[in-house]
């Protein structure tokens, strides 16, 4: 993505709450990347966030790579949260979790 | 309602056995009618073509019409995300250049290979789903795609139950057996998605360890000097799935419906010559797939001459012509007593798959598998009578069954 949309200027259903753990900020790189808006908040929702499908499975496998591990992929699609992704993800992290 | 002001966009027109006369009176009267649409992103209306050179037209002049922005009704005036990505969705050239590679996988000698193994499945199919007694058509034929689709896509035989319901919510989203209780908006999305994430596991698992099928295919193939995102591999699988499950069934669904309890079971069934004919006309009769959308990238002309002369409609640009297949198919200018079932109609030009560059990419395994399934069924029952009244689906894209009470009558006879 070359240009970056604010978050702002999006009619977003949830307010803004930043992410505070590290796997919720490396989540929203990952996501902000992908749909090069900014910044992206734990509760925002990847479709509304102008997400689509397509993307959401274009991440997923960027979200495999950047962290090593394969999370059950339904999460993106079904609850498309960094906070709920950042809670499946976690889980299959080394104990030393994030945060 | 009277046929001149039907809503074409009314998922029950496609539910009733209305819908012939008001594609023949459209044909006859109003063959490129404009309806008005709210609603609809930033869509007004939508043209309806129903005659068969106009429907042949539509699809095949890619040059004139797009298919970039949305190709189904229930895409009108929004942005198709896959539009460039998937194969349906994309246009020549690039659209060919994609096309080949798959088409190559899923030709005639893809089809030769198959045929030994759809021919046991339909057999185990029809073994477990019918008996002396009564059964539901629907059930038994919803699971004739995935013998196809299943070893195509390399996809688990414990997963095809699943992914059938799936695609149902998908293509029938308007149906009640199919609509969650979040309503019409809410069972496309939460279909759509759950396919979306099958299908990104599928494309995971294949990327590490690719296969002979054609998700693996999908994702090493160079198209432009170019591996494909995973996002589109996904999107070209959710539509390959769709195209296959969604349709196949009401294939012979519509054909078994017609022909039960009259002498035209037989007379098909006691013909094996007539095998590929009849199942051509099977098709013709059918076309469950009963629309397409296109939008016009330039402004054309479409005449005709009625009654009343020759008349001429302009369609603008960006405005969305949807070609009904199904009318056309029905079209007494090029299909003789259209409206009759004959297994030996020669010529049959029928627009079931489309037609031009997009022509259905599955067209000789939807025979392979068709042919099987009636091969099979006229093997095990002699008649086939009604044991009810069938259901038709509620949809403004899908024509087809959701029950079709059957009994037959077995050809050999158990020892009692």
């Amino acid at each position: 993505m070359t240009t970056v949309m604010s978050r702002d200027l999006l009619d977003m259903s949830a307010p803004y709450v930043a992410p505070t753990t590290e796997l919720e900020v490396r989540l929203a790189d990952l996501w902000g990347a992908k749909l090069g808006v900014w910044p992206i908040g734990v509760h925002d929702d990847f479709f509304e966030l102008g997400g689509d499908s397509l993307l959401a499975a274009d991440l997923q496998l960027d979200i495999d790579q950047a962290l090593g591990i394969e999370a059950d992929i339904a999460t993106l699609f079904l609850a498309p949260t960094v906070a709920e992704l950042a809670e499946v993800v976690g889980a299959l992290l080394p104990a030393p979790a994030a945060g | 309602m009277t046929a001149a002001t039907t809503d074409l966009a009314d998922p029950g027109l496609l539910a009733s056995d209305r819908r012939f006369a008001v594609w023949d009176w459209l044909r006859r009267h109003d063959p490129v009618r404009w309806q008005p649409v709210t609603g609809a992103g930033d869509a007004r209306g939508f043209w309806s073509v129903t005659r068969y050179s106009d429907v042949d037209r539509i699809l095949a002049d890619h040059a004139a019409f797009t298919s970039e922005r949305g190709t189904l009704l229930n895409l009108l005036g929004r942005p198709d995300p896959a539009a460039g990505h998937q194969l349906a969705a994309t246009d020549p050239p690039r659209h060919d250049r994609m096309r080949a590679p798959v088409q190559r996988a899923m030709g005639a000698a893809c089809a030769r290979r198959y045929a030994a193994g759809v021919r046991d499945g339909v057999r185990r199919l029809l073994a477990e789903g019918t008996g002396a007694g009564e059964f539901d058509a629907v059930p038994v034929l919803s699971k004739l795609p995935l013998v196809v689709v299943g070893p195509l896509l390399g996809l688990p035989a414990a997963d095809w139950p699943e992914l059938a319901r799936l695609a149902a919510m998908c293509a029938a989203e308007d149906d009640p057996d199919y609509q969650l209780p979040g309503g019409v908006a809410a069972t496309l999305q939460r279909g759509h998605r759950e396919l979306f994430a099958y299908f990104s596991t599928v494309v995971r698992q294949r990327s590490r360890t690719p296969g002979e099928d054609v998700v693996s295919l999908l994702l090493t193939m160079d198209v432009d000097g170019e591996r494909q995102r995973p996002g589109a591999v996904v999107a070209n699988c959710y539509s390959l799935l769709l195209g296959a499950t969604v349709t196949l069934p009401h294939v012979p669904a519509a054909a078994l419906a017609h022909l039960a309890g009259t002498a035209g079971y037989a007379g098909w069934a006691e013909r094996p010559d007539l095998l590929d004919s009849g199942v051509e006309e099977a098709l013709r009769w059918a076309t469950p797939g009963s629309h397409f959308m296109r939008v016009a990238r330039r402004p054309v002309e479409l005449s005709w001459t009625g009654p009343a002369g020759t008349r001429t409609v302009r369609v603008e640009p960006g405005e969305a012509v949807v070609a009904w297949l199904g009318a056309a198919n029905r079209d007494p200018a090029v299909f003789a007593r259209p409206d009759e079932f004959d297994p030996a109609r020669s010529p049959n030009r029928h627009l079931a798959f489309g037609s031009g560059r997009h022509y259905c990419l599955g067209s000789h395994l939807a025979r392979l598998a068709l042919k099987a399934f009636f091969a099979e069924l006229f093997a095990t029952f002699v008649t086939v009578t009604p044991a009810g009244r069938p259901v038709r689906v509620r949809s403004t894209f899908l024509s087809g069954f959701k029950r079709l009470p059957l009994t037959g009558q077995p050809r050999r006879r158990e020892r009692t």
